[in-house]
């Protein structure tokens, strides 16, 4: 027996493990970076600079970062409460409510939009209300936030659920018995442990929102957001003049990952 | 004072209570096996979990249905709870009523080289003061502990529990330690109370309990390892006779002829008999005072501090756990099969019904 185990163990060490598993998963990292490299290699800088100074491309950076900003706004304001009860809920209502959130994420994004226009489409009663009190609900950047606030808030709410849950439990009960209310011990113990983790949250979901395309062409063809407008170079000019525009969204995306990882570094660890 | 009444907590699978205690300004140790219903003890006077039904009141005032936040029962966690974003000093200033006592406290719990560190860097027993000391800054109207000493290494912990002792004397409020640990709960205890299955076994001094336990239950918990099915056969006095097999006692304890019992020896009033081991002449049979026995050494374990020694009793199919110190070990050098008597004080057989 022993000789046997012996030499599988020399083996293991010859043909080291970690390596195997680096090398299966550097087949998929390729895959990942040589397309974006060869994207942003392939576009003059002068161009995609250029590109960024049209009105067209100008205004749907801005439309985008509005829309965005305004969005994780929302899905922080609501979603961040909700995550908080289902940390520290239980039982089988928490499980539905989970599924509930985690629906739009695994929805397709056009279906998502479809969804969105059976509720606030220009037919329907929300639409007609909104629209007497001089909001249109689609066809505007509220239909661009409405869109994106569906597709992008699950990131908010999986991620701040995980970073309260993360919480002991027996910190909040500490604080409450020594005189501590509810709020002050979320103000002062729970958030300020949660909080690397609700952040990451809230810049995953500005990172969806800003790459937000499906949901929202369905109920904001106008005004229109990056991606539309790349869709629409593509379809008008054809796909060398979209190029540019994609370059400028990867720009936007990386500086998204960039910051998330700054944030991500929690200090406590 | 702290008076629970009829206090009940049901959960899938398991029960608490109903529980009938009070607890003056003293220290109340509860000691249980794991399971048995400690944490659930401390989290319903806590108010983490409310009660079924039943009252709890401290100085007079109903706790139920009050939140944590007012009822001033300080809590301290087996790990202490420290929040980790603070340093010490923060975390106690955070609780503090009244700023200027947290060097007091400080000085008090010998924290104060500590007090501007964060709670991951400082070793298990100096996380338990910082975390005493800020429960203590809420000047709280009872003090909870929940095995607070139980994940620190041994000489910390018999250190921090010498401590604690003298620590717990000058406070003038009902304190409760939760433990598994007989050693802890019997050091810092006025009483015991022996909970077990969500109730209460025995409460009282910890002398009172070790020595007459009142289940066989508490006597095993409580290192009773000696425990033998016996009938009274006769009594006389201030002593009765047990029959265990063909093994006759004398027990100092009282129970009427002919009921069946439970005898119960600690180890460690079990004494090896060096006269015995010396020469074979030792006396044999039961006097009025002691029970001596010839036996055969099955086998002994080192304990560290005291040496575990079994011995097959001669007169019954029975084996009897002796607990000896290492220098009595040592002189009367055991060894395995070695023929050995011991003696049993009648004052030591404990009977319970």
């Amino acid at each position: 027996m022993l000789p046997t185990r012996s030499r599988t163990d020399t083996a293991v060490e010859r043909f080291d493990w970690l390596s195997v598993t680096f090398l299966l998963g550097a087949v998929l990292l390729c895959y990942y970076l040589v397309p974006l490299l060869s994207l942003i290699v392939g576009q003059p800088l002068d161009v995609v600079v250029g590109r960024m100074g049209s009105p067209a491309v100008a205004s749907a950076a801005a439309t985008s970062l509005t829309a965005s900003l305004a969005s994780a706004t929302i899905a922080t304001t609501f979603g961040v409460p909700l995550a908080y009860w289902l940390a520290r809920a239980d039982g089988r209502v928490k499980t539905l409510v989970t599924a509930l959130v985690v629906l739009p994420l695994v929805l397709p994004p056009i279906v998502s939009g479809m969804v969105l226009l059976t509720v606030v489409g220009p037919e329907t009663l929300l639409g007609r209300v909104a629209a007497a009190g001089g909001v249109s609900l689609t066809r505007s950047i509220v239909g661009v936030v409405l869109a994106q606030t569906f597709v992008a808030s699950p990131f908010v709410v999986v991620t701040a659920k995980a970073a309260f849950e993360s919480v002991d439990r027996s910190l909040e009960y500490a604080s409450r018995s020594l005189g501590k209310g509810r709020l002050t011990t979320f103000r002062r113990v729970t958030l300020p442990l949660a909080w690397p983790g609700i952040l990451a949250g809230i810049t995953l979901a500005f990172a969806r929102s800003i790459g937000e395309f499906g949901a929202t062409i369905m109920l904001a063809y106008y005004p229109r957001t990056m991606p539309v407008q790349i869709w629409v170079s593509f379809t008008t000019l054809g796909l060398k003049n979209a190029f540019p525009v994609a370059v400028i969204l990867v720009g936007v995306a990386v500086a998204t990952l960039v910051v998330l990882n700054a944030l991500g570094t929690n200090p406590l660890e | 004072m702290l008076e629970l009444s009829n206090l009940t907590r049901r959960y899938d699978g398991f029960a608490f209570g109903p529980v009938d205690l009070s607890v003056g300004d003293e220290v109340l140790s509860v000691l249980g096996p794991s399971g048995s219903g400690k944490t659930t003890f401390l989290s319903l006077i806590a108010g983490i979990v409310d009660p079924d039904a039943g009252t709890i009141s401290l100085d007079g005032q109903s706790l139920v249905g009050r939140s944590l936040e007012e009822r001033k029962t300080g809590i301290v966690f087996q790990h202490g709870a420290l929040f980790p974003h603070m340093t010490a000093r923060e975390n106690v200033a955070y609780a503090a009523t009244d700023r200027s006592r947290i060097d007091e406290l400080a000085d008090l719990l010998e924290v104060r080289d500590v007090l501007d560190r964060r709670p991951p860097t400082l070793s298990g027993g100096e996380k338990q003061r910082v975390a005493l000391a800020r429960t203590l800054a809420a000047d709280p109207d009872a003090l909870l502990l929940d095995e607070p000493l139980s994940s620190l290494d041994a000489p910390i912990r018999r250190r921090l529990r010498d401590e604690l002792h003298r620590m717990f004397a000058s406070l003038d409020i009902p304190v409760i330690y939760v433990t598994h640990d007989q050693r802890t709960a019997t050091a810092l205890g006025d009483r015991i109370a022996i909970i077990r299955d969500g109730g209460l076994e025995q409460v009282g001094p910890p002398e009172d309990v070790l020595k007459r336990p009142e289940s066989r239950f508490v006597a095993r918990f409580t290192g009773n390892e000696n425990l033998f099915d016996a009938t009274v056969t006769a009594r006389d006095g201030e002593s009765v006779t047990v029959r265990i097999e063909d093994l006759t006692l004398r027990s100092s304890a009282d129970a009427p002829v002919g009921s069946s019992v439970t005898a119960c020896v600690h180890p460690s009033r079990v004494r090896l008999d060096a006269e015995a081991l010396r020469d074979g002449s030792g006396r044999d049979g039961p006097t009025r005072e002691e029970n001596v026995l010839a036996g055969t050494v099955d086998r002994w374990l080192n304990e560290g501090d005291e040496y575990r020694v079994s011995v097959d009793v001669d007169a019954a199919s029975t084996s009897l756990s002796v607990a000896v110190p290492p220098h009595t070990f040592e002189r009367l050098s055991v060894e395995q099969s070695s023929s050995v008597r011991v003696a049993v004080p009648a004052d030591a057989v404990h009977l319970v019904p």
